[in-house]
């Protein structure tokens, strides 16, 4: 197991504060440019940024009646703030200095997370707070219940989902999959692989696709709201069971359903390309003419 | 047999009988005839022949057969498509109330719920792919529900380790989810054909799953 050095570490480097009240914190590790660093914190916030040094700086405050506890090698660390009591634990504000480098994983229940100038790899975990991702990782990972998960950047893949939360990423991915219940997705960017997908949700895509890419949306009763370039070369295939389809892309009408209500339209746009696969049960469906891609 | 009787005299015999035997034999004759009036008198199960062996009368005969047939006919077969998503519907609603009922239970009773007793390895063998019709989908669907169940189950034994305001938000998706899923079935009743709203169905079931299996993922750490 990749980490069994930071229990290990933990055991060894043992740098585990205890704190009685409200505290300052403030401590500088090494690791290596392309360490490992895992987090775990309940309540507050976690901010992680990039630097260009093969050391991890830590500040910030821990809640009365917190226990923050780091260790770990040059390969990988760990920390981790420890209540009390986790019904009600107290807020710990956390500001972390990492690697640009650094692999990140991240997991908290209401603290929010901001993450900017890391080229790494990311998985970051809330319960019910806010993600926030600046900047262009190799990867990234994010999960939340109730909480919004913004990416702001082009990582090299991007894996978003939330309950209720608003899900969006604004930059280009080569494979995007953003995924809710009932909260909204924005794209806003180039993408060759997508997954769109919500049940009550409004979906609002606007950019263009990488050429023979594949794209999936997927409502049930949210809209979706598609702005392409006039000449962008795609493949569509969309259905909507009791929906209606508004296609201003082109001049091609949706037809009736085949069983007899809601709308499709099949069509190729500027000779075809990227497969565009459209499915909803009955939120509206709509193709824009935007921008021209640069 | 053992090989203190085993006569070696009556094996050899045998051996040397065995040799003397032909290679192949030809069967009785007429038989082959008979068979392929048989075969000539059976009806086609796949559809008709355009070309082989059958003549066109041959092929008129079983499809005169085959149109007798009840159980394949088209208003039989929607008849029986409604039959089974009418009987996965009650399925569906006889898991999500006794996951209600028997949690409430247990509460009303003021009774620690115990540890579940499902596996993780049990969990993931949910289905993972996408069925593509209505007979795939049926098939795979108790799957959905038992899954769904068994993740249920293993939320509420850790339902207290997550904010009140987290569960609230976790029971409305999946009522959301339902909703839906409820909505696709009685589409589904009046289109049993329709692959799209299979698709879905099947889309929103794995949503459940999903959210279920992350939250409980959640709540466990």
């Amino acid at each position: 197991m990749a980490f069994t050095y930071f229990r290990l570490g933990l055991v060894s480097v043992a740098l585990g504060l205890s704190l009685e009240a409200q505290t300052k914190v403030e401590r500088g590790i090494a690791l290596n440019p392309d360490g490992a660093i895992r987090i775990y914190a309940l309540v507050g916030s976690v901010r992680i940024t990039g630097w260009n040094r093969d050391s991890v700086s830590i500040r910030g405050t821990i809640g009365k009646g917190n226990t923050f506890h780091v260790g770990g090698a040059k390969a990988g660390m760990k920390m981790f703030v420890e209540s009390m009591d986790q019904r009600s634990s107290t807020a710990s504000h956390l500001e972390i200095s990492v690697p640009v480098k650094a692999k990140i994983w991240v997991k908290t229940a209401t603290a929010d997370i901001d993450v900017s100038g890391v080229t790494g790899s990311l998985d970051l975990y809330v319960v019910g707070g806010t993600i926030t991702v600046n900047g262009n990782p190799s990867d990234v990972n994010a999960e939340a219940i109730d909480g919004d998960i913004r990416i702001n950047g082009s990582p090299g893949w991007a894996r978003a989902k939330s309950a209720s939360g608003l899900v969006s990423l604004k930059g280009n991915s080569g494979d995007v999959t953003l995924s809710t219940v009932s909260g909204g997705i924005e794209f806003e960017g180039r993408t060759e692989r997508g997954k769109f997908e919500t049940v009550t949700g409004n979906i609002r895509y606007a950019g263009t696709f990488l050429p023979r890419g594949a794209i999936n949306f997927d409502s049930h009763s949210g809209s979706i709201d598609v702005t392409l370039p006039e000449f962008i070369g795609a493949d569509f295939d969309i259905v909507s069971i009791a929906g209606s389809i508004t296609n201003k892309l082109n001049s091609t009408k949706p037809i009736k359903g085949r069983y007899g209500r809601g709308s499709e339209l099949s069509m190729s746009n500027a000779n075809g390309g990227t497969r565009v696969a459209i499915r909803s049960f009955k939120g509206p469906v709509s193709l824009m003419r935007g921008k021209q891609a640069q | 047999m053992t090989d203190d009787i085993v006569d070696e005299q009556r094996l050899q015999e045998l051996l040397a009988l065995t040799k003397q035997l032909p290679r192949s034999i030809d069967p009785p004759s007429g038989a082959w005839g008979q068979i392929r009036s048989a075969l000539e008198a059976e009806p086609s199960s796949s559809g008709p022949r355009t070309t082989g062996p059958f003549s066109n009368a041959v092929i008129g005969r079983a499809d005169a057969v085959r149109s007798t047939r009840f159980w394949q006919r088209p208003v039989f077969l929607a008849a029986a498509a409604l039959l089974l998503v009418a009987g996965s519907s009650a399925i569906t609603a006889v898991a999500v109330r006794r996951g209600d009922s028997s949690r409430t239970g247990s509460q009303q009773a003021g009774v620690q719920p115990t540890a579940p007793r499902q596996t993780e390895a049990q969990i993931a063998a949910a289905p993972t792919t996408s069925p593509a019709t209505l007979a795939e989908f049926t098939a795979v669907e108790k799957d959905y529900i038992v899954t769904a169940q068994r993740l249920a189950e293993l939320l509420a034994v850790q339902e207290d380790k997550l904010a009140p305001e987290t569960v609230a938000t976790l029971r409305e998706s999946l009522r959301i989810i339902d909703n839906a899923i409820l909505e696709a079935r009685r589409a589904l009743a009046t289109d049993p054909a329709n692959a799209a709203l299979v698709e879905m169905l099947s889309g929103s079931y794995q949503k459940k799953l999903d959210l279920l299996r992350r939250t409980a993922e959640m709540a466990r750490s």
